[in-house]
């Protein structure tokens, strides 16, 4: 017998380049918000805890959990590459459709600016790691390879980071909250050609909680209904493969949540996706079905996914501008989803949202095409 | 008694995860693992084909000839490596898709492809275009070079 489930309540830290806050007290700030957002008694009613984070320290959840009163209750960290939040938020559903737990606390913690200087590099065990690789060059492959096939230009792929960049100065926990121009994104620095500064996302140190339990009903006008959630890892990516790294494993993913929801890409109203580089959003709005293989450059371009357009994608800003600490992205997804469609997001509120879709992918193992995806879909008929 | 039995090559350090050159009779091949049921054929030599399941794996040369899949030039420092250098995706003749260094072809050096002689800046290697293993990088890593011979297209318009 599966129950519906729903989100009861969301929390998240302040997004950014944080130092000088521990994992813990990033944490405390996410899961108490989260708490009273769901309206529980205290953190004394959470049943259980999935953890999402990527290089949190062994015990990085039990450290934070402890001093605000989760304890004693079974704690799991995972590890899914950018989309171990979301992977976290997946099995905390499973949990509860199953009847396992009841109250289930969804977590996300992640202190980059503790690991690194720059940009994040697969580790040395890896095949890619061990060639000196970084994540901005299998990015910038994909825009080499989305110029060279699909004539996708500099400027289309700049005016994703111009349209996140304006999301985000709605948004007041963003990390980059400021408005830049298609010429100032391609005259920022070269990264990884053709991929410009502006066009990578920043490290980032944050927390993003959600309280998920069964659906409580009218008594509740506030919890959000989960409608599905998938999660899939990478099929061999390899000399048989046509398509970018990533774009089937996030198309099959989608598929999926699609059809247990009952729905198509055409009936959502808003999105959070993996931006982490600009050329990620074009090619995952295309296998998310927003648009055709290769149509995703056209697709920014026209407007179709900036908020006031008819399906906005990323109006927290995205991993680009709310920023990406990595384990915690896939909650601050989930968060900006629950406030869309509750109607709480400010100034950046998309009108009328009623269905939402969260999507994570990630990597650094060479050879699948992504570690894990997950795709979640939100909200109401 | 003899000697005993050791299973440690010589010579050899901790394991290295990247694709393995070897040089024959003057050529740089890859050499990997190839399904003796299916065809497939990858960088490494695991028990199984991961395509078919089959357990008969042949060892297998592959290239020196490669097509770019695509390709970037990372201009940001990792830690060991002085930037920038050519990255790319290859398909091997005949083989599976590696991850090597570019080596410019007139400088010779992995950064060169700063230095493209007319002072323009570097560009990546173009999707299409074919290359050829020519060894290691200063850091151990497989590397190739761009190649004069013509591409598929152009033999194709050779032969029209």
């Amino acid at each position: 017998m599966s129950a519906d489930t729903a989100v009861w309540g969301v929390g998240t830290s302040l997004f950014g380049k944080q130092p000088h806050l521990s994992a813990p007290e990033l944490t405390w700030v996410a899961v108490t918000e989260a708490i009273d957002d769901a309206g529980l008694a205290g953190a004394s009613a959470i049943d259980a805890v999935y953890a999402g984070t990527v290089f949190g320290e062994p015990g990085v959840a039990q450290r934070a959990l402890q001093s605000i009163g989760v304890t004693g209750v079974p704690i799991i960290t995972i590890e899914n590459a950018c989309a171990s939040g979301t992977t976290a938020f997946h099995e905390a559903r499973l949990a509860v459709e199953s009847g396992r737990y009841e109250r289930v606390l969804a977590l996300g913690i992640e202190t980059m600016t503790a690991v690194f200087d720059g940009a994040i590099v697969p580790i040395r065990s890896d095949a890619e790691g061990a060639q000196g690789f970084a994540m901005p060059s299998l990015y910038g492959m994909s825009a080499t390879r989305y110029v060279h096939e699909f004539d996708v230009t500099p400027e289309q792929m700049a005016q994703v980071s111009v349209k996140n960049h304006r999301h985000a100065v709605g948004n007041p926990r963003a990390q980059h909250s400021r408005t830049v121009t298609v010429e100032q994104v391609l005259a920022s620095r070269v990264i990884a050609d053709p991929l410009t500064l502006y066009q990578c996302c920043s490290i980032a140190d944050a927390a993003g909680a959600a309280i998920i339990g069964p659906a409580r009903g009218a008594a509740h006008p506030r919890d959000v209904p989960i409608r599905s959630s998938a999660l899939r890892s990478g099929k061999l990516w390899d000399q048989r493969s046509s398509r970018v790294w990533g774009w089937d494993i996030v198309a099959e993913t989608a598929a999926l949540a699609y059809e247990q929801a009952g729905i198509g890409p055409g009936d959502v109203d808003v999105f959070e996706v993996h931006d982490a580089f600009t050329i990620g959003e074009i090619v995952t709005t295309e296998a998310l079905g927003l648009c055709d293989l290769g149509g995703g450059g056209r697709l920014v371009e026209s407007g179709h996914t900036s908020i006031g357009g008819p399906q906005p994608v990323n109006p927290s800003g995205g991993l680009l501008s709310r920023g990406h600490p990595l384990g915690a992205t896939g909650l601050a997804q989930i968060a900006e989803i629950v406030w869309q469609l509750r109607g709480e997001a400010g100034a950046r509120q998309v009108e009328g949202a009623r269905l939402g879709v969260v999507e994570t992918m990630g990597g650094g193992a060479a050879g699948v095409d992504g570690n894990g995806c997950v795709v979640a879909v939100l909200g109401r008929s | 008694m003899t000697d005993r039995l050791t299973l440690d090559p010589p010579e050899l350090g901790p394991a290295d995860p990247r694709p393995r050159l070897m040089l024959v009779n003057g050529s740089v091949l890859a050499t990997g693992g190839r399904c003796t049921a299916c065809g497939y054929a990858l960088a490494v030599v695991p028990p199984r084909c991961p395509v078919c399941g089959g357990a008969t794996m042949e060892i297998a040369t592959f290239g020196p000839g490669a097509t770019v899949f695509t390709a970037t030039i990372l201009r940001i420092p990792v830690p060991g490596r002085e930037p920038p250098y050519g990255l790319a995706y290859v398909d091997l003749d005949g083989g599976p898709r590696i991850l090597v260094h570019v080596i410019d072809s007139e400088t010779g050096e992995t950064g060169g492809l700063r230095s493209a002689g007319d002072g323009r800046p570097a560009r990546p290697l173009v999707p299409g275009s074919r290359v050829r293993l020519v060894g290691w990088t200063e850091h151990g890593d497989p590397a190739v070079r761009p190649s004069p011979e013509p591409t598929e297209h152009q033999r194709t318009e050779e032969a029209s």
